[in-house]
């Protein structure tokens, strides 16, 4: 397969996941802010900002975050280059340079959900509110991933959207629960641990809402919150569960067999899941979840950059 | 049969209409058409024709168009009431392409070859050396089994008078619009199943199958397991849609010039897992734009390279380069004499009366007429470097008539012809009325025998009154019918 190709591939599945993402995110906050005293907004706005990376750039827009200027930021601004309106033209652009590999279908599918999100007025989205919007974007993420698992052969193409999805899932995850700490434990006393209602919209905002309470069977805990997404093993959005799918495709294009690996992103997804599978959360926390977190992001970002080397780029040799 | 509904107001007007060979009389094969559409209310064709314009939003076939520094993207549209061509009438533009093509191919062999034919002083050499797309680079390359024109798209219109079929232009270097032809099929049988019930339309989808047949015959390493990619200039041309359509069809990579890399002679593509050789690329870059080492340096689009691989023998090329050379506008006026030359044989169809601004006496008459001609800049295509006398103010037809007195070399002349009609909707009216059309069938020449997908792709001025065809100026498609037997 092209290089070209995998590299599109890779990407486009990273800029769904992101929009879908983003889209989460934003939807759980602003209804739980809705149930929220005033002076407590800025708890929920301020981390979606600093979680998509983009605070200087808001703050010269902006200034102070609100529900609206959150929105609008994440949801339609063309200069923001993670808004959701972004993410889907990019996607879409990266789709339409290797249409004739991926299924008519798919394409349909990324192209129609291109114009249905062009379709919406940012200003009267503004107006109605994020919902309507964001589950716009989640059902067509979903509907994409539904038609790419149906339609597209399961080679080594698709291991490459795999590893998009999952690399960047186990990003905004790490991200999110970053950003949350971060931000509570900056906060005035009285309001961190006890307030559940933030961990409340962390946890539905991934979906995992009902599986937290099955699994723990108590209230809501950010220990335990932590805990279920980053090393659980099984649900979906936790960082154990998507680097594990990450390292499943890596070793299906590779060939490489369980304790050995091909190429440095091999090494690093490795190692990475060693940790995710044997730390336990009160170790993590005892040296400190941020720096947990962002050692994990340093080396999804190196992960990224070694699969760009191994497979994406040819040293110039002519 | 009065007219009504859909063609309430329709005027046969003084053009050859291909459907109606008087007010209210239906030529025998467009009758069973003629009653479905009189049959239907406005309303229900107008539903039919959203669900094919949806139809081709969703498929992203559409073209660019940049303005306000945003690309906007617009429908080819498509018009739904089919062009119908009988089979006898088929069999003669049939015949009379396959001889054009063989001809053109023998041309190219000679004048990049052995050049009998200025020995034997059937076309003046200046002429064809001052072409603007001959290439000197090409002389003496042996293409692989002799073949260069593997695809042309021949440009025909009908004679406003009897309706016979003549050659307007031959395109021979990377002429597109075969995917819509595809496309207009499938979305045809989609939204109007019942109007085909009523005919037996031959089939169309062939066409990427025996293209990938004549491509893999190509290779120089021979054998099943040739890699065959098609070449694109990337998402920002116009015909990308085409280019990821047929690579799709053909199941062969698409590929753009920074895919590639050409090392000691042969052409390889970068994989995941390392370099892997190529053996025949369907181009669809033009000649100036192949290699930056032999034509335009500053051009991105090729491989650097490429040319040495090409003569070397190690890549097929299709088309072959250096073919711009039989469709320049000056070459055409020769055209049925190569036919008699290289093949002993009269032209089955006819070309367009053309006038020569390099010969004296047609540059004069050229001159002393511009109001009733149309005059165009040799080397270009696509409706540009072209003046339309009739409808030209009078500072244009100065302005023009200097041009080409500065370079006659450079123009040619032919009369104004008023397109054949075929009645179009006109979604601004909400009725239909005639509008004019050309067609552009696509040749397949494997060295032995021409295969041309039955019909092809009509394009139809849809605005009021135009005869400009090209969809950059609102001109759009339908969809071809040759059918099985006459009616």
């Amino acid at each position: 397969m092209l290089s070209r190709i995998a590299e599109s591939l890779f990407w486009l599945a990273r800029y769904i996941e992101r929009a879908e993402y983003t889209a989460r995110i934003l939807d759980v906050n602003f209804h739980t802010v809705l149930e929220q005293t005033k002076d407590r907004y800025r708890l929920h706005w301020d981390p979606l900002i600093v979680m998509a990376g983009e605070e200087e750039r808001f703050r010269k827009s902006y200034g102070e975050a609100d529900a609206q200027a959150v929105f609008e930021f994440l949801a339609f601004r063309q200069d923001n280059p993670s808004s959701i309106v972004q993410c889907i033209t990019k996607a879409r652009e990266n789709a339409r340079t290797i249409r004739d590999y991926i299924s008519r279908e798919m394409w349909e599918d990324i192209n129609s959900l291109y114009f249905t999100v062009n379709r919406f007025s940012p200003a009267e989205e503004m107006a109605a509110g994020p919902h309507r919007f964001c589950d716009a974007i989640r059902f067509g993420s979903h509907r994409f991933h539904g038609v790419t698992d149906a339609t597209l052969p399961h080679d080594e193409g698709w291991e490459f959207l795999r590893i998009g999805w999952f690399i960047e899932r186990a990003e905004m995850t790490a991200r999110l629960v970053d950003v949350q700490y971060h931000i509570l434990y900056d906060a005035p006393a009285g309001i961190s641990g006890a307030d559940n209602h933030q961990w409340m919209a962390v946890l539905k905002s991934v979906g995992a809402y009902e599986a937290y309470h099955r699994k723990y069977h108590s209230s809501i805990e950010p220990e335990k919150v932590a805990e279920m997404l980053i090393m659980h093993p099984l649900h979906p959005r936790s960082i154990r569960f998507s680097m594990t799918e990450v390292q499943s495709g890596l070793r299906a294009i590779s060939g490489s067999e369980p304790g050995s690996y091909a190429n440095e992103a091999e090494r690093l997804t490795g190692k990475v899941l060693e940790r995710l599978r044997y730390d336990k959360i009160t170790e993590i926390f005892q040296l400190g979840l941020h720096s947990y977190l962002n050692e994990m992001l340093q080396m999804c970002g190196s992960i990224g950059e070694d699969i760009a080397r191994s497979y994406f780029y040819y040293a110039v040799v002519a | 049969m009065p007219l009504q509904g859909l063609f309430g107001d329709y005027q046969v007007g003084s053009f050859y209409d291909e459907m109606f060979a008087a007010p209210d009389q239906p030529r025998p094969h467009y009758a069973k058409i003629f009653e479905k559409l009189a049959s239907m209310v406005p309303s229900q064709f107008e539903e039919r024709r959203q669900h094919a314009d949806l139809a081709f939003l969703l498929q992203g076939i559409t073209f660019t168009v940049y303005s306000d520094g945003r690309g906007t993207e617009r429908l080819f549209p498509f018009d739904l009431i089919p062009r119908i061509i009988p089979h006898s009438e088929w069999q003669r533009i049939e015949s009379g392409l396959a001889q054009r093509v063989v001809a053109l191919n023998l041309f190219l062999q000679d004048v990049y070859g052995k050049q009998r034919i200025f020995a034997d002083r059937k076309i003046p050499r200046s002429l064809v050396y001052s072409c603007k797309h001959f290439l000197r680079e090409v002389i003496g390359i042996e293409v692989p089994r002799g073949i260069h024109t593997h695809i042309c798209g021949i440009d025909l219109i009908r004679d406003s008078k009897t309706g016979e079929y003549c050659v307007l232009e031959d395109n021979v270097r990377t002429p597109s619009g075969i995917s819509y032809v595809l496309e207009n099929r499938l979305v045809m049988m989609r939204t109007f199943p019942d109007a085909f019930q009523a005919y037996e339309v031959l089939p169309v989808n062939h066409y990427p199958a025996e293209l990938s047949r004549i491509l893999r015959s190509l290779s120089p390493r021979g054998g099943d397991d040739a890699q065959i990619v098609l070449l694109t200039p990337g998402i920002y041309n116009s015909a990308y849609f085409e280019h990821s359509f047929l690579a799709q069809q053909m199941g062969i990579e698409l590929v753009e010039g920074r895919d590639l890399i050409v090392d000691g002679g042969i052409v390889y593509m970068k994989t995941i897992h390392g370099l892997q050789r190529v053996d025949v690329i369907y181009r669809r870059v033009d000649d100036d734009f192949l290699d930056s080492l032999t034509f335009r340096p500053d051009s991105v689009l090729g491989v650097p390279g490429l040319m040495g691989a090409y003569r070397a023998g190690n890549v097929a090329l299709a088309n072959a380069v250096g073919n711009g050379v039989a469709d320049d506008k000056a070459i055409y006026a020769y055209v049925p004499a190569f036919i008699r030359y290289y093949l002993g044989e009269d032209p089955i169809l006819r070309s367009v009366d053309t006038y020569l601004c390099s010969k004296k006496e047609d540059l004069n008459y050229v001159l002393g007429h511009l109001p009733e001609l149309v005059v165009k800049a040799v080397g270009e295509s696509g409706g540009y470097g072209m003046l339309m006398g009739p409808t030209a103010d009078r500072e244009r037809l100065e302005e023009f008539g200097r041009r080409v007195k500065a370079d006659p070399r450079n123009y040619i002349a032919q009369p104004v012809l008023p397109l054949s009609r075929v009645p179009s909707y006109d979604p601004a009216l909400g009725t239909i009325a005639g509008r004019h059309v050309d067609l552009r069938p696509y040749c397949l020449y494997d060295g032995e025998k021409v295969t041309i997908v039955p019909g092809g792709l009509t394009r139809v001025a849809l605005q009021q009154g135009s005869l400009v065809v090209n969809s950059s100026q609102g001109g759009g498609s339908k969809d071809t019918w040759v059918l099985f037997g006459e009616d």
